[in-house]
């Protein structure tokens, strides 16, 4: 009886059409953005926010990206930390080039070599479908990394071979650097995911997105309706990547502040895959529920032993880990392979009809 | 100019002029590519017979050698541990059935394979968690003394290895295409629902071919950790067999082999000649670039069948 | 507003009358001959299909029916012959180029996009007629936003036309039969074709629903002026519907002409009864 939404008449198409129709979820939207931007700055600590709530967010931005492609438009990616790895040295290279630049535009720049080399690799896409094609990311994956790895002027020919990344301010606060404060950090880190949240859910609720679903669900079809298959691939790759990309940047000049390449190793890639299978396929919410959990649940997985006094150490842990994630998404895609996000709306369905059963 | 020069003319004038270091490289990549060819043949076998890449394999491999290892450092003799590590492998195969396949058939191939991927990591952790993580040795007394053939330093190992592979291909192509199993395995691959409906016990070809993948994955993981120890690198190695199963084709045994081989000496003699010139370590990467580039001129790989698409 | 459509359907449904005369000619075929290495689907067939008219294709199984709708919709290239579409000889084209001309086409399977609801899937054949960058799409705000609601218009036009009102927020793949034949229907017509390819809209239909299909493609021919070509086995279906026919066997033309004259070829009757071919 708390979520109702009977009586609530539509008049225009406008109104049918918009993200949330109904007005209960839009006030729950809103106040859970305005929570996030001005409560929890105030209260979380230090360690919250550097260990739980910017990765997650981070994370919560390539699983967005990643989410374009492979739930959306249905091709499955594998080079996911190669595309970020592009937007991170981007990063690198614009803001050391570049000092006077403003951070968040060499953010939002960093994104588009992201993006073309995106594309590059998205042009097997073609040809191939499947796991074909998500072999054929993993070559970008290995190869970008390799890449970064080996070319010195990725790195300013610094001999350790890291990144780090330069102070920055914006409007008088330092955002990037070792003097910026983790609240700093984390609102610049939640403006990008509310942005680019709210970009890629209009995308797909317009013509973009219904021609990428429908290549996704039956591309034969799909190109009888005028779609052309390669250009739509290629720009999925190309925005995917884009978002792919800026997260990298995050990744490395919000959140970890000095990177190496192995920052960027495959196992980045599957992380943010299973954040999308765990979330959602295809589904903005549940990529934000899916990187939540995924950072949150090793964090779990170290802390409540220790807090029942049963210690354990880290390869145990980082062991468990491997097992938790992985029996979590053969149980996803057994049960439910549209994640979290589809039993969030489960639980709303529930709601609207309590307390009757049906 | 001179740039040209060391990528198109030098390399191959090494080559002219060194023919019989050349011949070693060649042969030191064609057992590298039988060490790589014996991780994709598991991955072949389970193609075949459901239609899906077994991600998992890689870490069934070191879930195998692991075992093994386990059996041997509990005081059982090779000849015991190995037959135990080959029923716990077939255990495995019978519980990813009732569990995970069971309830997938029919789902897109892609669905099957993602949910191999968690596969994998359960494997992985469920390996170290079992055995500990620590780097093992694994002696089970395969020979490898280096011996010398025309002035070219070879190792007993590599010979046993080259034969090991040779038998189980044969073992599969008489299983996959004389016998009964192997024709239903066929059918299974290409229509789950219509081999069932013909009567072909879905659940039991599922346990077969996983268990038949699981003793490939022990031979594999014998020959690897026999190799280079028994670690959690091993689960890596198959990332190397995907694309040698792109160049092979992915429902294809011989193809498995001969991409295999393709891919060992392409990597050797590309790390070997052009590696210095671009910065080395390719061989991560090398060979996806391979299988790329042959990907978009024959999809199917050099032995796989074509798929025609109906509208 | 269903109602004002049903009323003109009962006018349109009376039993065509033979007088309906097509003078301009919007595709022909000629001489076209497609074969699978070897194999030959389709050989030496002409003929044409004027504006305005409803024109069946029938011919037994492997007659090579659908293969020249793949052929006329670009899925497949013909080793031999010419297409002349709106009075212009058409050069090789993929499937998504004849969408762009104006060729709409459903499928004997049904081929709709199973993930996606009956509004969307109708939306998505407007995607054509929608011209808003990314940026603009991204936004969703201004031009682009009036964009969408004046396409949603049109195809809310569409769905009072072939009844699926409640059916709009559906996954399709939810839908019976019937019903999923009638939203790719509705697909097809979002996309204001001028020409109309119908790959067996009444398979696996019982008879109320075939009445109704029958209705709307006459309705749609009636009230859009739309061209359609359609290829159907119920031959009491194709005698009602259609203004003429051409019959395939065998990937060649048997007969050609009103469905009373193919009706009393004798070639017809003989392929349709099996007579023994020499």
């Amino acid at each position: 009886m708390l979520y109702r939404e009977a009586g609530q008449f539509k008049t225009t198409y406008g109104a049918d059409q918009a993200i949330f129709p109904i007005p209960q979820d839009r006030w729950v939207v809103y106040a859970v953005i305005a929570l996030a931007f001005v409560a929890v700055p105030s209260v979380a600590n230090e360690y919250w926010l550097q260990a739980i709530l910017i990765p997650a967010l981070v994370f919560t931005l390539a699983a967005i990206g990643l989410n374009l492609l492979t739930g959306y438009c249905g091709q499955l990616s594998l080079g996911t930390g190669g595309f970020m790895a592009c937007g991170a040295y981007a990063t690198y290279k614009l803001s050391t080039a570049f000092p006077e630049m403003n951070i968040l535009i060499v953010f939002l720049l960093s994104g588009i070599p992201a993006a073309a080399v995106g594309c590059l690799f998205g042009i097997p896409s073609l040809r191939i479908k499947g796991f074909y094609l998500a072999v054929a990311t993993l070559a970008a994956q290995f190869f970008l990394v390799w890449l970064f790895n080996r070319v010195e002027w990725f790195y300013n020919y610094n001999p350790s071979g890291t990144i780090t990344a330069p102070p920055r301010t914006m409007g008088g606060f330092m955002v990037t650097g070792p003097e910026a404060t983790a609240e700093a950090r984390y609102l610049v880190a939640l403006g990008f995911v509310a942005l680019f949240a709210l970009l890629a859910k209009n995308l797909m609720r317009g013509r973009v997105g219904r021609a990428w679903m429908a290549i996704r669900d039956m591309d034969i079809a799909a190109e009888i309706i005028g779609i052309r298959p390669l250009t739509t691939k290629l720009a999925a790759f190309a925005v995917s990547s884009y978002v792919c990309g800026v997260a990298g940047a995050l990744y490395f000049a919000i959140y970890l502040g000095s990177v190496e390449t192995a920052a960027f190793d495959i196992s980045v890639s599957f992380l943010v895959l299973f954040m999308v299978i765990i979330g959602g396929l295809g589904s903005i919410l549940g990529s934000i529920l899916g990187a939540f959990f995924i950072t949150v649940v090793p964090i779990l997985l170290t802390n409540v032993p220790e807090a029942l006094g049963l210690p354990i150490g880290v390869a145990l842990a980082k062991q468990l880990e491997n097992i938790v994630f992985g029996a979590m998404i053969v149980f996803f895609l057994i049960v439910e392979p549209h994640g979290l996000a589809r039993l969030w709306q489960i639980a709303k369905e529930k709601l609207r009809r309590w307390p009757f059963p049906y | 100019m001179d740039a040209l020069y060391h990528v198109l003319i030098s390399p191959f004038v090494d080559m002219a002029t060194q023919p019989v270091f050349f011949a070693e490289v060649v042969i030191g990549g064609l057992m590298a590519g039988v060490m790589y060819a014996l991780v994709a043949l598991g991955f072949a076998v389970i193609f075949k017979a459901s239609g899906v890449v077994n991600f998992a394999q890689g870490a069934m491999v070191l879930f195998a050698a692991l075992t093994l290892v386990g059996f041997m450092e509990h005081g059982l003799p090779s000849w015991a541990a190995i037959p135990m590590t080959i029923v716990v492998m077939i255990a495995l195969a019978y519980a990813i059935e009732r569990v995970i396949l069971r309830h997938l058939v029919n789902q897109p191939h892609i669905v099957l394979f993602m949910t191999t991927i968690g596969l994998a990591f359960v494997f992985e952790g469920l390996g170290e968690l079992i055995w500990g993580s620590n780097v093992k040795a694994l002696d089970i007394g395969i020979p490898d003394q280096p011996f010398f053939v025309g002035g070219m330093l070879l190792n007993q190992f590599e010979i046993f290895a080259a034969v090991t592979a040779a038998i189980l291909v044969t073992l599969l192509v008489i299983f996959l295409q004389k016998t009964a199993i192997g024709r239903a395995l066929r059918a299974v691959a290409d229509d789950h629902q219509a081999a069932q409906s013909v009567g072909i016990p879905l659940q039991t070809i599922w346990v077969v071919v996983w268990s038949v993948a699981g003793f490939i994955a022990l031979v594999a993981g014998v020959m690897w950790g026999a190799q280079s120890g028994v670690q959690f690198s091993l689960s890596l190695i198959a990332f190397k067999a995907l694309p040698v199963l792109i160049l092979g084709g992915f429902n294809s045994i011989p193809g498995a082999i001969v991409g295999g081989l393709i891919i060992g000496v392409g990597e050797k003699v590309a790390e070997i000649y052009w590696g210095p010139i671009i910065g080395g370590a390719i061989e991560n990467w090398f060979a996806y670039v391979l299988a790329m580039v042959f990907l978009m001129f024959r999809p199917q790989g050099l032995f796989g069948e074509k798929i025609i698409e109906r509208v | 507003m269903s109602e004002a459509y049903a009323d003109a359907a009962v006018s349109a449904g009376a039993p065509q009358a033979p007088a309906r005369v097509f003078t301009e000619t919007l595709l022909s075929v000629d001489d076209i001959s497609l074969s699978f290495g070897g194999v030959k689907a389709i050989s030496n067939v002409s003929f044409d299909i004027k504006q305005g008219e409803i024109r069946a294709i029938i011919g037994p199984n492997g007659a090579g029916k659908t293969s020249m709708l793949n052929v006329i919709n670009g899925f497949y290239h013909p080793q031999q012959g010419r297409i002349t579409y709106r009075g212009k000889v058409r050069k090789k084209m993929r499937p998504n180029e004849a969408a762009k001309t104006g060729i709409a086409r459903t499928f004997q399977n049904v081929a709709l996009f199973k993930g996606m609801s009956t509004l969307d899937n109708i939306m998505t054949g407007r995607l054509l007629k929608m011209k808003r960058n990314f940026f603009w799409q991204a936004l969703y705000w201004g031009p682009a936003k009036a964009e969408e609601l004046q396409h949603r218009e049109y195809v809310e036009h569409i769905i009072d036309f072939l009844e699926i009102q409640s059916i709009r927020r559906t996954p399709v793949g939810r839908l019976p039969y019937g019903l999923q034949k009638r939203v790719e229907l509705a697909r097809a017509l979002a996309m204001e074709p001028h020409l109309l390819l119908l790959d067996e809209p009444m398979a696996g239909m019982n008879v109320e629903e075939k009445e109704d299909m029958s209705r709307f493609i006459l309705d749609v021919n009636d009230e859009f002026g739309t061209t359609i070509a359609l290829i159907e086995h119920d031959i009491g279906v194709v005698m009602d519907l259609s203004d003429r026919v051409v019959v395939l066997d065998y990937g060649r033309k048997l007969a050609d002409g009103t469905p009373d004259e193919v009706s009393r070829d004798q070639k017809v009757i003989d392929a349709y009864l099996g007579v023994p071919h020499e």
